[in-house]
């Protein structure tokens, strides 16, 4: 005893003791001991008080009240942690996993509540038997605050030491299926509630004001709830008001409202999911706020509303209140103004819904874009979810991700690649009008693009028609791009007429104060605001590279068109060709200008030449028999210089037509004295009609389609080696282009006596009821002959083919000196020695092509990136 | 079978039917135009000289206005004068 004394005591004051003072201690002391236990487990007997109080003064009077204050602690704790904890979580045990029944956890947090009730008024005796001791001497609420906050402490502490793990995802998942009761009740739609009618349609009517209010821009909770809504009618919040006090006085603050809180953003992000779904034709961000405004909040504010009317909890458990608790002391509101406290958690709610919703849009956000302009308001919603969260990096990254595992594969064709590239810079055009996340998602695109061939080809046919090329492309893509071409022009005429009128300083300022920052995610390397200015047509440009060659292909593209012309109607293509001068430059455009002039040249010479040509030879080309007389002829004369290279083959016209060429070009000579006209024979359109016995079919057909089988009037059957030699064509071509004629049945083929040369036979009569099975009589059939994609303006890839075979010599014969040579040094090489006609001009790249393609034909080989003679 | 054409639309390349490929003043082809204009053919006529050298119409005619006294074919340097 004296051991235990001195540990609190001056060692001074243990001489003075006297053998009685010892012995009223030690009696004290047993009977304050004694008198704990019965008042601790006493059951709710606080007959001993009295008792109780005189031995605390006993001890008191020796200067031990540390020491009495710290048993009677320690009992306290020990008391509580086998009366209350372990009964507490007994309750728990039974349950493996969190699905805790309601009833079971009510009775639990009742029970240990009650028991911390009794022992906080044993510990108020104490503080009374303190205070009367101490009268006067003491500040009487010291005792008070002091024990009482020890004794908070213990309490958590002993609960905290004995948690069982999963005690926590009780807690959330009582929240959570208290919150969804309250959602079902809130939502209306399943009023199992006992409310009458009425009730549920004021629900409405408030939601819909509530919505209304927030509209307004304003945040009006408790004009919208009015207080007191939920604690007069709702038991529910009753109940979760009183779990929450309960827990918070047991300590459980912080875990309380974690648990709550997540259960609440987990019902939120369910509800978000829910409402924002696979749909993107309708904006949900509206309607997401609408709810947390209803259920959340509703929630929340009743709870905390609720929580506010017991303060003397909360002056207890204040203190153990962790810092980074998300409620905060001043979060109590007041009953009619909305509490800092509820206006945060709409702010964080709000900004977690966004966060969601956002989330959820990224990663569909390559679906959304696929469906562009049905999808624009989903693309809203994540511009607002965006500008709240400023999470763009998250959009790009997820963005780029989704491009190359989607889009950029060897499957998908180029003309959906650009499509989707159109329609994603449409889209977040719409997000970020500065252009800067454009442009580290574009870019993949664009690498990507870059590297396949037809890419230039798809973009022209993009920019000047869009059925034109595949027919597997919505028209939309192409007209998306013409619409584009449009806009362009009128913003550049708008451009020009701001211009004009607000070069005054007023304008210049207003500019001046428009002026914003670039974003912080900018790269500083791509130049400034006003240079990334977003402009579909300039970026699809850019995939280029250059806009020369993109003209180039249009020019090849165009020329094809014109010369598969038969009347001289290019409106279309005018009009075409002036929106791509406004955005190329004129000077660009300069050669496919005089394409079309050729065009219109031609007709007006056609015109006058078959006007003269009939006065002056009416007489001597009486053609009648052969039926080919100058009005069914017409000529398109092209300024070839100017026109991409043509690829022109041999052909001999039948006789009749030859004749007209002749004279044609005779009266050319004579009215455009001294130009001349250079036939390209096999180029142009033959519009025929075969008359047999019974039928006439008509067919319109290139040049050479005619020439073949205008030969099978006379007689009936060729060899084709006669057949070729007749109209001037080599044989292999003859046989590919004759096909034509087989496939509409016109002609048959069989094996002659050579194996080498086939024997084409006419169908006569025979031909109706087997292969068009319909066409009976004369139905007149039109077909478009062009169907083998045999163009006849080469494309880009064969002329610079042709134009590189000059240096086939040259590169054979560098190799043959040096063994082998690198590319570079070709290049080089070719670029000091070929000075002379043709210059070598060409780029590295398209050198690297073409000994490709050597190489592909076995004359070259390459090994560790040198070229060397193939053996 | 009888074959009747119902229209024969041709193409053909008009050239001047001069000997050489290249206007000798601006090293342009003839079959182009002269770098003052934009369109060939009418817009841009060829001319010969009495010495037969043909030049651009534009070409020549600067090159003769430039001439303080009588201009020389800049091909072989004869008096310049318009083929009739």
């Amino acid at each position: 005893m004296a051991d235990s004394i001195s540990s609190v005591c001056n060692l001074a004051i243990l001489d003075k003791l006297s053998d009685g003072s010892i012995e009223e201690i030690l009696e004290s002391y047993n009977g304050f001991c004694a008198a704990t236990d019965t008042l601790l487990n006493g059951a709710g007997d606080l007959s001993v008080g009295p008792q109780f109080v005189s031995h605390v003064h006993g001890l008191c009077k020796h200067g031990l009240e540390s020491l009495l204050r710290d048993h009677f602690l320690g009992a306290l704790e020990r008391t509580f942690e086998k009366n209350g904890a372990l009964k507490f979580w007994r309750h728990f045990e039974a349950y493996d996993d969190v699905s805790v029944e309601e009833e079971v956890f009510y009775n639990a947090l009742e029970e240990i509540s009650l028991e911390k009730q009794y022992q906080e008024k044993c510990l108020l005796i104490l503080v009374h038997a303190l205070q009367s001791y101490n009268h006067g001497s003491h500040d009487s609420n010291d005792y008070r605050v002091e024990l009482f906050a020890k004794y908070q402490m213990s309490v958590s502490s002993v609960l905290m030491a004995t948690l069982p793990r999963h005690f926590p995802e009780i807690l959330h998942w009582y929240f959570k299926g208290r919150l969804e009761e309250l959602s079902t009740i809130m939502g209306g739609d399943f009023p199992h509630d006992d409310d009458d009618d009425d009730d549920d349609k004021d629900d409405m009517d408030l939601d819909d004001k509530c919505k209304a209010s927030y509209r307004s821009g304003q945040m009006e909770i408790d004009e919208c709830y009015p207080q007191g809504r939920f604690l007069d009618n709702n038991k529910l919040v009753n109940n979760i008001g009183k779990v929450v006090r309960d827990l918070r006085s047991l300590g459980f603050t912080s875990m309380t409202e974690d648990a709550y809180a997540s259960a609440i953003f987990l019902f939120l992000k369910a509800k978000v999911h829910d409402l924002a779904g696979d749909d993107y034709r309708i904006s949900v961000l509206e309607s997401i706020k609408g709810w947390i405004q209803a259920v959340p909040l509703q929630f929340l504010h009743a709870l905390l509303a609720y929580l506010g009317d017991s303060v003397s909890y909360d002056s207890v458990s204040s203190g153990l209140k962790s810092p980074l608790a998300s409620c905060p002391s001043t979060f109590y509101p007041g009953i009619d103004t909305p509490s800092e406290g509820l206006v945060r958690w709409q702010l964080r709610l709000e900004y977690f819904a966004y966060e969601t919703l956002q989330d959820l849009r990224i990663t569909k956000l390559f679906e959304i874009i696929v469906d562009y302009p049905d999808s624009s308001p989903a693309i809203e919603d994540l511009k607002q979810c965006l500008e709240y969260t400023g999470q763009h990096s998250k959009l790009v990254e997820s963005f780029i991700s989704a491009l190359r595992y989607r889009l950029l594969t060897a499957g998908a064709s180029t003309n959906d690649i650009l499509h989707q590239y159109v329609s994603t810079i449409k889209a977040l055009r719409t997000i970020d009008p500065a252009g800067v996340f454009l442009e580290a998602v574009g870019e993949p695109i664009r690498d990507y693009l870059r590297g396949r061939k037809d890419t230039i080809k798809c973009i022209v046919t993009m920019l000047t028609d869009g059925t034109g090329g595949n027919p597997n492309v919505s028209g939309n893509t192409g007209d998306s791009l013409l619409e584009e071409l449009n806009r362009d022009e009128e913003n550049q005429e708008n451009a020009g007429l701001d211009d004009d009128f607000h070069t005054d300083d007023k304008q210049a300022w207003i500019n001046a104060s428009r002026w914003e920052p670039d974003p912080v995610e900018a790269d500083p390397l791509k130049g400034s605001r006003n240079r990334r200015k977003v402009d579909i047509l300039g970026m699809i440009v850019g995939i280029i590279g250059s806009k020369d060659q993109l003209v180039n292909e249009y020019r090849v593209m165009l020329a094809e068109k014109l010369l598969n012309k038969s009347d001289y109607d290019i409106d279309t293509e005018i009009r075409t060709l002036e929106l791509l001068k406004i955005h190329f430059g004129e000077s660009s455009m300069q050669k496919c200008e005089i394409m079309l002039n050729d065009l219109i040249d031609s007709k007006r010479t056609n015109g006058n030449i078959k006007a003269t040509i009939t006065q002056t030879s009416q007489a001597g080309s009486e053609l009648g028999d052969n039926g080919v007389s100058m009005d069914v002829f017409d000529a398109t004369i092209i300024s070839s210089n100017f026109w991409p290279q043509i690829q022109d083959e041999s052909l001999n016209v039948p006789g009749p037509v030859d004749q007209l060429l002749s004279d044609y070009s005779k009266r050319f000579n004579e009215i455009k004295t001294p130009r001349k006209l250079l036939w390209k024979k096999s180029l142009g359109t033959v519009k025929l009609e075969l008359q047999f016995e019974d039928r006439a079919v008509q067919f319109v057909v290139a040049p050479v389609h005619a020439a073949i089988i205008m030969q099978f009037q006379d007689q009936t059957s060729w060899t084709s080696k006669n057949l070729a030699a007749a109209i001037g064509v080599p044989t292999d071509i003859l046989n590919r282009r004759i096909n034509f004629w087989i496939s509409k049945g016109i002609l048959a083929e069989s094996i002659g006596a050579d194996s080498e040369d086939h024997v084409f036979t006419l169908m006569e009569g025979m031909v109706d009821s087997g292969k068009n099975g319909g066409t009976n009589g004369s139905i007149e059939d039109l077909i478009v002959a062009d169907e083998e994609g045999e163009s006849s303006v080469a494309s880009v890839e064969d002329q610079l083919r042709k134009e590189m075979t000059v240096y086939e010599k040259f590169i054979l014969g560098m190799l043959t000196n040096f063994g082998s040579m690198a590319l570079d040094r070709i290049h080089n090489t070719l670029k000091m020695f070929c000075i002379a006609d043709p210059p070598y001009d060409k780029t590295l790249q398209q050198l690297q092509s073409f000994l490709t393609g050597l190489v592909s034909e076995e004359k070259l080989e390459l090994r560790d990136g040198m070229y060397f003679l193939k053996k | 079978m009888k074959v009747n054409i119902l229209q024969w639309h041709a193409v053909a390349s008009w050239t001047w039917d001069a000997q050489d490929e290249t206007c000798g003043i601006c090293r342009m082809a003839f079959d182009g135009c002269c770098p003052d204009c934009k369109l060939p053919g009418d817009d841009c006529p060829l001319i010969w000289g009495a010495c037969n050298h043909a030049f651009h119409l534009h070409c020549i005619l600067k090159w003769v206005n430039s001439q303080t006294s009588q201009a020389h074919c800049p091909m072989c340097r004869r008096e310049w004068q318009f083929k009739g």
